[in-house]
């Protein structure tokens, strides 16, 4: 069984951000950087596959500069067999579809049986590159999964709906899957796995969209407006109520 | 410019939500037709052309099949824009879309300025304003970002719709949300107690006004070390670390390890007699009042909205 | 006259009385050695570890602790009656001993005799009171076993076996002696040297010459067994514990105190660290089993059981002494349980008061290492995400690392990055770094520098978590990193002392640290301001107040600092009222061994637990001198529900009021 996960290396959200010179993307200084947080989940659910079918030879992708490495190294001691990493110093300006050309440009001659990623990035959030990879492959893709069981060549899952139901989703094999938070456990790589990952094998491979150019560009890069701005209110307490009622109308999704 | 709406069906529903499309559409000011695999006995109330393919045909969930429905009425109506929501059926269909038609597709959106989509950026910390250079845009919205003043009105007109086409994929029922076992991690709005609600008989109130918002309700660690909140409702690194939507902090001062486990919330709000407790410093809004006048207040206007 | 005695008298000294005297002694001396070398076989299955260095200080420690019973007697009661009977005991031992090196060689081979005259009465005398002074001590010390049974105090066949003994081999050297005195020395100006043996003889002056006589010899041979038997039994009984925790004080760590061992990650040969099978320990750690007598002074002490939680250090010691006797296959983690693990807080209480030199913490912290670094297994998935925390931003917490600095903005101070010509370093620690009730701690601290005039600079976005919680949490791969990232980056500024306000921090930087090469001079804050203010540098304007104060564990027990900070608090005019545990007896916060970072899930809250402790004293403030206890005892005033009542505090916070 082969298997592919895709993940990426994004900054931590609780960093400082800044908007860099070319105005269209965060600055990379001061930031810390980790493994996108869903894409743990994807690497996980693959090394627990493998754990299971025992014969699995587990793949993982990124794309980024040359400091990506580092994360990979992670899904490497979590579990993965060999790296594959896209050298693309560029890749915070491709958007979704450039990226899914590159990952199917890799994948498409390779047999992957099930390829898993992250439900979206915690820094771009846009939730495509997943099925945009099964769709330039032709084969099914389901997203936002939190249950994951195969047998036989076919899985099942169970997707995430909003207000916490799930639906039950069976597929045949090849197919992509999308991984939602809670999915498992990601766990904690042991310290021989650790070392180990230091001696994997780790391709490195120049971008390649396929001749799949931009759809969109920046126009504005910015901060939001603080919402409520660190807003103080004080007075009656029935105008008050009123008050953040309006706010939260205003502000969030939660009472519309 | 044209616009096709895709509203959602699920569990024999046609879902509330399709009526921030219209409030979109509206928005925009732009002609508009609506798509669903639904049902006719669950008409959208919508004024224009409804494209309705038989849910009990096509199923809830069979996105090779939905896809490809969609793609015939497009190539038909040839809209400048596809909007879905952003939501579990939006972005597992709308990229599929995207790549089919060879358009951009702009996800979240939370509103369009000077008539160009924002998207947010790193959980919302920054935001994107988005120029595309393709003909055709698949647009997903981001819940709530837009929402009609009014209740809708008026009766589409239907257009019923078939395809030969069949998927892989199958959805072969639905698992109902947990009661009981409480995962405030999945939580989008929680109301917290902390030592400020006074005595344990007060974290009632702290409980209806979660209600009240349709969410759950935590705690801080002294509360929950006083035994008045199960331990399964820590807030706080010591707990659970929550991201929900609307997180409401009652009488917390904020320790490190409560604000840690969250200030990633999306919108926070204080309720506090201290001003400069260190809360203020992660909340949008700190609201300056007595938890016991102000909580019973608030939790019946809601109620009463 | 002269005053001395016939020894042998009635027994004879012929042949056969020496025959099989001695032929039985040999009997017990080679049960006794077979017995310990079958038990030191036990002990081989351990790690090696050397314990022989700084020999002299070693042998002087065990003649402490042994002949001085200094440890013994820190615990009044119990500990006073063992050390008297002890001495008493150690007394009889030596006269039976001059008795036969008289009898059996230098009167027998060189006609010399030193049991006579002034000596003898004086020999007689002690010998006598030491006798009685040990049966009152055994019988106080039975009593208490049996009678009044203090809660946790584990009893068994043993320990009967120990008190029955011991009283036989007593009275039956009273009745010995009592026979003896009764035929030969009644009247004469000896017997009074002999009260106790005195009383004896009187009660048995009725039975008449032949039947003292007959009761003599039979009770002769019979103590002589008992003694005999005692000597075998060594090995195989709690009696033990002569040989083992008399030699355990010569093995004990020599510190630093708290240092845990560096475990090498280079060694690409290594593939297993940490302990899940006893053959992972060290020897040491299967013999301080046996040097275990069960006392419990750990299990009274310890912040986890004494709060309901499944660890207790004498338990867990001997489950280890149990499996490497009976199941040394058996799985370590499983014996122990990981509840019990992931309880310790490694307040070093434990370690401190035991009176047989056991090493609790490094056996936790060793299964901690295995479960962590071989499993990826915590005690919580709380403690896993500041673990990785840790690793993306430098801090348990998860606060973005660049902002690490930002406390500091406009107070004055700069970063070594922008001005490396400083007096010292301030290591702020994370709590000081990011949390806001620290953070009142930190400013406090470099107002107080500034007013004695002392240049300091912080590391701001270079810092990080020194690694300690994570280390003592078990993963020592992480630990490693910050150490030498942390080790490298001081280095680099050519930095000469370095003042924390975080006794975890210092703990680690003064000693942990030492492994990476790293000596440079650390200071705890208390420490350092006490040398502010006595050098006259600091001038503080004393204030009256009523206080209580918290030794944490990591300077008290950890280094010994119990003064520095009192000091301080009174020369700010502070009364202290001390908690009934304080100095080295003090009760944890909750907060050590990385338990910052973990819920606690299991029985009573430590930290309220402590806080009730200081509402006790009357006191409306608690100062600490700790982030960590200050955390927790912000958390417990709440969950106690007397925030009106007492108010943690840091020392520097109540010196900087008072500039």
């Amino acid at each position: 069984m082969k298997i592919l996960i895709c993940i990426k290396q994004v900054p931590d959200m609780e960093s400082k951000f800044k908007i860099n010179g070319e105005g269209n993307w965060y600055d990379r200084a001061d930031l810390a950087w980790r493994m996108n947080e869903y894409d743990e989940y994807a690497v996980e659910q693959g090394v627990r596959l493998k754990e299971q079918v025992k014969d699995a030879d587990l793949t993982v992708l990124c794309i980024g500069p040359d400091q990506v490495t580092e994360t990979m190294k992670k899904a490497l001691a979590m579990g993965c067999d060999r790296g594959v990493h896209i050298a693309d110093a560029d890749s915070y300006k491709r958007e979704p579809i450039e990226i899914a050309s590159m990952i199917a440009g890799f994948a498409k001659d390779k047999n992957f049986d099930i390829i898993f990623t992250g439900m979206q990035s915690q820094d771009r959030g846009s939730a495509q590159v997943g099925v945009m990879v099964a769709e330039l492959l032709g084969i099914p893709a389901i997203t936002t999964i939190v249950g994951f069981a195969f047998d036989n060549g076919t899985v099942q899952v169970k997707r995430e709906l909003e207000g916490g139901s799930k639906a039950l989703v069976s597929s045949p094999t090849p197919i992509v899957l999308t991984c939602q938070l809670g999915l498992n456990t990601p766990r904690y790589p042991t310290l021989p796995n650790i070392m180990k990952a230091k001696k994997k094998e780790l391709l490195s491979l120049s971008p390649d969209t396929g001749g799949i150019g931009p759809r969109q560009e920046t126009a504005a890069f910015y901060f939001p407006e603080k919402k409520g701005g660190g807003l103080v209110l004080e007075g009656d307490v029935a105008e008050l109520a009123d008050k953040l009622i309006q706010l939260l109308k205003e502000k969030t999704g939660v009472l519309a | 410019m044209k616009t096709l709406l895709v509203a959602e069906f699920r569990e024999g529903k046609l879902r509330a939500e399709y009526t921030q499309l219209i409030a979109f559409a509206q928005q925009q000011q732009t002609e508009a037709a609506m798509f669903v695999v639904g049902s006719s006995a669950e008409l959208p109330r919508f004024n224009g052309t409804l494209y309705l393919a038989d849910v009990a045909q096509y199923g809830e969930y069979n996105p090779t099949v939905h896809k490809q429905l969609l793609l015939e009425i497009i190539a038909k109506e040839q809209p400048e824009q596809i909007v879905f929501l952003h939501s579990s059926y939006g972005w597992d269909l709308a990229p599929r879309i995207a790549v089919a038609l060879k358009a951009a597709q702009i996800a979240e959106v939370v509103a369009i300025e000077e008539g160009l989509p924002v998207i947010p950026v790193c959980n919302a910390k920054l935001r994107r304003k988005i120029k595309v250079t393709t003909t055709q845009t698949v647009l997903t919205l981001q819940a709530g970002a837009f929402g009609l003043d009014e209740e809708p009105a008026g009766t589409p007109t239907v257009v019923s719709i078939e395809t030969a086409a069949s998927g892989k994929v199958q959805c072969t029922g639905y698992e109902a949300a947990t009661i009981g076992g409480v995962d405030l991690t999945k939580a989008e709005v929680i109301v917290s107690a902390g030592r400020g609600v006074g005595k344990p008989e007060n974290v009632a109130m702290v409980q209806a006004l979660a209600q009240a918002l349709g969410g759950e309700y935590g705690a801080s660690r002294p509360v929950v070390d006083s035994g008045w909140v199960d331990h399964n409702r820590q807030v706080g690194t010591t707990g659970s670390t929550v991201t929900p939507k609307l997180y409401v902090a009652c009488g917390i001062s904020g320790a490190i390890q409560h604000l840690a486990g969250m200030k990633k919330s999306d919108f926070i709000v204080a309720i506090n007699t201290d001003k400069d407790a260190p809360i203020g410093e992660v909340a949008n809004v700190l609201v300056v009042a007595d938890l016991k006048q102000f909580l019973p207040v608030l939790t019946e206007k809601l109620k009463a909205r | 006259m002269e005053f001395t005695r016939e020894i042998y008298w009635n027994v004879g000294h012929g042949f056969t009385t020496l025959a099989p005297m001695y032929g039985l002694l040999l009997v017990a001396l080679t049960v006794f050695v077979l017995g310990f070398l079958k038990r030191i076989k036990v002990y081989r299955l351990g790690q090696p570890l050397d314990r022989t260095s700084q020999r002299g200080e070693r042998i002087k420690l065990m003649l402490e602790n042994v002949l001085l019973q200094t440890k013994v007697f820190r615990v009044p009661g119990s500990g006073t009656a063992h050390a008297l009977f002890f001495w008493s005991f150690f007394v009889l031992v030596i006269g039976t001993s001059l008795i036969v090196a008289q009898a059996d060689f230098t009167d027998l081979f060189f006609g010399v005799k030193f049991l006579k005259g002034t000596f003898y009465k004086l020999f007689s005398l002690t010998l006598d009171l030491a006798g009685m002074v040990a049966i009152v001590m055994l019988a106080g010390l039975l009593v208490r076993r049996y009678l009044v049974r203090p809660e946790g105090l584990v009893t068994k066949g043993d320990d009967a076996l120990m008190h029955g003994l011991l009283f036989a081999i007593l009275i039956t050297g009273f009745l010995i002696e009592g026979a003896r005195m009764a035929v030969t020395e009644m009247g004469t100006p000896l017997a009074g040297w002999s009260p106790v043996g005195l009383v004896v003889a009187k009660l048995l002056t009725g039975v008449g010459e032949p039947g003292l006589r007959t009761l003599h010899i039979g009770l002769w041979w019979f103590h002589l067994l008992l003694a005999l038997g005692f000597v075998a039994v060594i090995p195989f009984s709690k009696f033990r514990h002569i040989v083992t925790t008399s030699a355990n004080a010569f093995l004990a760590d020599r510190g630093p105190t708290g240092k845990l061992t560096t475990v090498n990650l280079e060694d690409e040969n290594t593939e297993k660290f940490g302990a899940n099978e006893l053959t992972d320990l060290r020897w040491k750690d299967i013999f301080d089993a046996d040097a275990c007598t069960l006392c419990k002074r750990c299990q009274d002490r310890c912040p986890a059981f004494t709060t309901g939680k499944p660890l207790s250090p004498m338990r867990l010691v001997n489950q280890i002494g149990e499996i490497a006797f009976t199941d040394p296959q058996a799985n370590l983690i499983d014996t122990i349980g990981r509840e019990a693990i992931w309880a310790c807080t490694t307040c070093r209480a434990c370690q401190d008061i035991c009176p047989a030199s056991i090493e609790h913490v490094d056996k936790i912290i060793e299964m901690r290492r295995n479960l962590v670094l071989m499993e990826g297994e915590f005690p919580g998935d709380e403690v896993m995400a500041a673990m990785e925390q840790t690793e993306v931003n430098g801090n348990p917490l998860g606060m973005g690392y660049a902002s690490r600095g930002d406390w500091a903005i406009d107070l004055g101070i700069k970063t070594l990055a922008e001005d490396s010509e400083v007096d010292l370093l301030y290591f702020v620690g994370c709590y000081a770094s990011f949390d806001k009730r620290n953070i009142a701690v930190a400013k406090s601290f470099v107002k107080l520098c500034q007013a004695a005039g002392v240049k300091i600079g912080i590391l701001g976005k270079e810092e990080k978590c020194c690694g300690e919680p994570m280390r003592k949490m078990g993963n020592e791969y992480l630990y490693q990193t910050l150490a030498m990232e942390t080790v490298e980056i001081i280095k680099g500024y050519g930095v000469k002392k370095i003042v924390t306000t975080c006794p975890h921090c210092f703990n680690t930087l003064t000693k942990d640290y030492r492994d990476f090469d790293f000596d440079i001079e650390v200071l705890s804050h208390a420490v350092f301001l006490e040398q502010l203010i006595a050098s006259g540098r600091l001038p503080i304007k004393a204030e009256s107040f009523a206080c209580t104060y918290h030794d944490s564990c990591y300077l008290g027990r950890h280094n010994d600092i119990y003064d520095a900070p009192r000091n301080l608090i009174r020369a700010a005019g502070g009364q202290i009222t001390e908690m009934a545990k304080h100095r080295d007896q003090a009760f944890c916060c909750s907060a050590g061994g990385g338990r910052i970072m973990a819920e606690e899930k299991l029985g009573e809250r430590i930290n309220i637990k402590r806080i009730q402790m200081a509402v006790a004293t009357g006191a409306n403030q608690l100062l600490s001198n700790c982030p960590f206890c200050l955390t927790m005892f912000e958390d417990g005033v709440k969950g106690a529900n007397v925030e009106e009542q007492v108010r943690p505090r840091d020392i520097a916070e109540i010196l900087a009021e008072r500039l």
